[in-house]
C-alpha cells in the first residue's frame, strides 16, 4: 500500500463510521423533536455514509472480502437507528402497559 | 448510610488521588518527546510511561469496585457481607499501591532474576506491578467477588444486573491470573497476554461498566429495572459477541496464524456496531427527559462516555483495525491516540459520572450545580480531544514516513521523529495535556464543594419553614 493510500483509506474507513454515528444522532433526534430538518439531516449523513463506503470500494487498495465487508456493513448501518428506536419504545411501551 | 458505601466513598477518594497521578505521569512521559534530555539517567521515559498505564488501570479498577460496593447494599437492601474484610483489603491495596510506585520511582528496575520479579518489576507491560503486589491484586479481587456473590447468596434475591455481574466477575478475576506465567517463547506470552488486556479492556470492563451504568441510569433518570436490563442483556450480547474475537486484531503481527488477519479485522470492525446502538440510546434517555434532570454533571458525564465511546473506540478504532492499515499504524503514536481516547470514553467518563451521582446523595444537595464542573467538563474534554488529535498526526506521519515509506528500520525511526509533523503533534499533545491537567484540578476542587452550599442552604430553608 502506498503512503497517500494509507492516509486516504484510513481516513475514509473513519469518516465512515462517523458519518453512521452522526445518522444515528440526527435520526434518533429528529424522531424525538418530530423535526424533518434534522431528520433530513440525518439522511445526508447516510447518504454520506454510502458514498464514503462506495468510494472505498472503488478506489481503496483494500481486497474484494474487505470491500464486500465495507458494502455490507455500509447497509446495516442504514437499520440500526430505526430498529433500535423501534426497540426502545417498544420496551418504554411494554412497561407503561 | 451502609458501611459498604463508605466504603466505597474510599476507594472514589483513593481512585480520583490516582487519576492526579496518572495525569500527572502521563504529562511528563509526553515532555520527554520534546525534550529528549529531560530527567535522563534519574527517571527515564519508560518508568514515567509504566506509572502512567499502571495508575490508568488502579485508578479505573478502584472507581468500578467502589461503585459496585455503592449500588450493592441498595439493590439487596442489606450490608455486604464480609465487609470487614474488603475495608482491611482496602488499606492493604492503598499502602501496596503506594509502596509500589514509590519503587517504580526510587529504584525503577534490578538485575534479570526472581528477585526482581517479585519485588522490584514482573516485567509486563500493563501489569508491571512486583509479583508480590500481583498477588495482593488477586486477593482484593477475590474478596470483592466473594463480597459480591456472598451477599446476593444471604439475601435470596437476585436481579439481572447483578446476575450479568456476578457472571463478570468470574473471567475479570481469572483473566488477571494470565499476568503471572513466565513463557520465554514470545509469541506464546504474548498470545495469552493480550487475553488479559484485551478481554478486560474489550470484554469484562465493557459489561461491568455497563452493569453500572444500568444501576446510574435508574437512579439519575428514574428509568425502569425492566428496560434497563432488557437494554444490558442486549448490550452484552452484542458487545462480547464482537468484543471477544475481535482479540484477533492484537494476533495480526505476533507470529500467529494468518487465519487471525480474516477473523480479527472482521469482529473487530463489527465492534462499532453496538456502539451506535448505546449513543442511539443516549439520545433516547436524553430525549424523553428534555435534557432535564437534578443532576447535571452526572447526566453530561453520561452522555460523555456514550460519545467518547462511540468515537474513541468506534471512530478511532476503526481508522486502523483492519489488517492492510493496521500493518502499518501498529505500535506508533495512532495507537496511543485510539488508546487514549477509547478509555477516557469508555471508562474514565463513567467512572467519574457515578462519582457525581454518588456525591449527590451523599451530600443530601437536590440542587447539584455548580460552574466549576462545567469548566472541568470542558477543559478535560477540550484537552483530551487535543491530545488524542496531536497524536494522531504524529502517528500518521510515524505510519508513513517510518513504516510505508521508511520499512521499519531504526533509520526510518529516526526520520519519521525528527518530521516536523511528527513534533508538532508531539508539541501539541503536551499542550493540551495541560490544560487536561488543569481540568483534572478543577474537578477535584468541584467535587470537593459541589452541593455543599446548597445543602447547607436547604437544612436552613427547610428549619426556619
Amino acid at each position: 500500500m502506498m503512503p497517500a493510500n494509507l492516509v486516504g483509506t484510513a481516513v475514509a474507513l473513519g469518516l465512515f463510521v462517523l458519518a453512521g454515528g452522526a445518522y444515528g444522532v440526527l435520526y434518533t433526534a429528529s424522531v424525538a423533536r418530530s423535526s424533518i430538518l434534522l431528520e433530513r439531516a440525518s439522511y445526508l449523513c447516510y447518504v454520506s455514509q454510502l458514498l464514503i463506503a462506495l468510494a472505498v470500494c472503488l478506489v481503496s487498495p483494500l481486497g474484494l472480502l474487505w470491500k464486500l465487508f465495507i458494502a455490507t456493513s455500509a447497509l446495516a448501518y442504514g437499520f440500526i437507528p430505526p430498529v433500535t428506536w423501534r426497540l426502545l419504545e417498544k420496551m418504554h411501551h411494554q412497561h407503561a402497559q | 448510610m451502609y458501611r459498604s458505601q463508605r466504603l466505597a466513598l474510599r476507594y472514589f477518594a483513593a481512585a480520583i488521588t490516582l487519576f492526579g497521578v496518572m495525569t500527572a505521569a502521563g504529562l511528563l512521559s509526553a515532555l520527554y518527546y520534546v525534550d529528549s534530555s529531560l530527567l535522563y539517567n534519574v527517571f527515564d521515559f519508560q518508568m514515567a510511561k509504566i506509572l502512567h498505564i499502571n495508575t490508568l488501570v488502579i485508578w479505573l479498577l478502584m472507581g468500578f469496585i467502589g461503585a459496585v460496593y455503592w449500588f450493592l447494599p441498595r439493590e439487596l437492601g442489606r450490608e455486604v457481607v464480609g465487609i470487614w474484610l474488603a475495608e482491611v483489603l482496602f488499606w492493604i491495596f492503598c499502602a501496596a499501591v503506594a509502596v509500589v510506585a514509590v519503587v517504580f520511582i526510587f529504584v525503577q528496575y534490578g538485575s534479570s532474576d526472581q528477585f526482581s520479579m517479585w519485588f522490584i518489576n514482573q516485567g509486563r507491560k500493563y501489569v508491571e506491578a512486583p509479583r508480590w503486589a500481583a498477588v495482593g491484586i488477586v486477593a482484593v479481587v477475590l474478596t470483592f467477588v466473594y463480597n459480591v456473590t456472598a451477599t446476593a447468596w444471604r439475601a435470596r434475591r437476585m436481579t439481572g444486573i447483578l446476575w450479568v455481574l456476578i457472571l463478570d466477575l468470574v473471567p475479570l478475576s481469572v483473566l488477571y491470573l494470565d499476568a503471572f506465567p513466565q513463557i520465554t517463547n514470545m509469541s506464546h506470552d504474548l498470545y495469552w497476554w493480550w487475553w488479559l488486556v484485551h478481554m478486560w479492556v474489550e470484554g469484562t470492563w465493557e459489561v461491568l461498566i455497563g452493569c453500572l451504568m444500568a444501576w446510574s441510569l435508574m437512579e439519575l433518570m428514574g428509568t425502569s429495572r425492566r428496560i434497563v436490563e432488557a437494554w444490558l442483556y442486549i448490550e452484552v450480547m452484542m458487545v462480547l459477541g464482537t468484543g471477544i474475537l475481535g482479540l484477533g486484531h492484537h494476533y495480526f503481527w505476533i507470529g500467529t496464524p494468518q487465519y487471525w488477519l480474516g477473523i480479527g479485522g472482521f469482529f473487530s470492525a463489527l465492534e462499532p456496531l453496538p456502539l451506535l446502538g448505546m449513543v442511539v440510546h443516549a439520545v433516547y434517555d436524553a430525549g424523553t427527559h428534555h435534557m432535564k434532570t437534578t443532576n447535571r454533571p452526572a447526566f453530561y458525564w453520561v452522555l460523555a462516555e456514550a460519545f467518547g465511546n462511540f468515537i474513541g473506540a468506534g471512530v478511532w478504532g476503526f481508522m486502523m483495525t483492519l489488517p492492510q492499515i493496521n500493518l502499518y499504524s501498529h505500535g506508533t503514536q495512532w495507537t496511543v491516540s485510539h488508546g487514549h481516547f477509547a478509555f477516557w470514553g469508555a471508562y474514565g467518563c463513567g467512572v467519574i459520572a457515578i462519582i457525581y451521582l454518588v456525591l449527590q446523595q451523599t451530600r443530601k444537595a437536590q440542587n447539584f450545580d455548580s460552574r466549576a464542573w462545567k469548566w472541568s467538563f470542558a477543559l478535560l474534554n477540550l484537552g483530551l480531544v487535543g491530545m488524542v488529535g496531536g497524536l494522531l498526526v504524529a502517528g500518521i506521519t510515524q505510519a508513513i514516513y517510518e513504516r510505508a515509506q521508511g520499512g521499519s528500520t531504526l533509520q526510518a525511526f529516526v526520520v519519521a521523529s525528527e518530521n516536523q509533523w511528527f513534533q508538532s503533534g508531539m508539541y501539541a499533545r503536551v499542550i493540551f495535556g495541560l490544560l487536561f491537567a488543569i481540568g483534572y484540578l478543577v474537578l477535584v476542587y468541584d467535587l470537593l464543594v459541589i452541593g455543599k452550599r446548597a445543602a447547607v442552604a436547604q437544612r436552613t430553608q427547610e428549619a426556619s419553614a
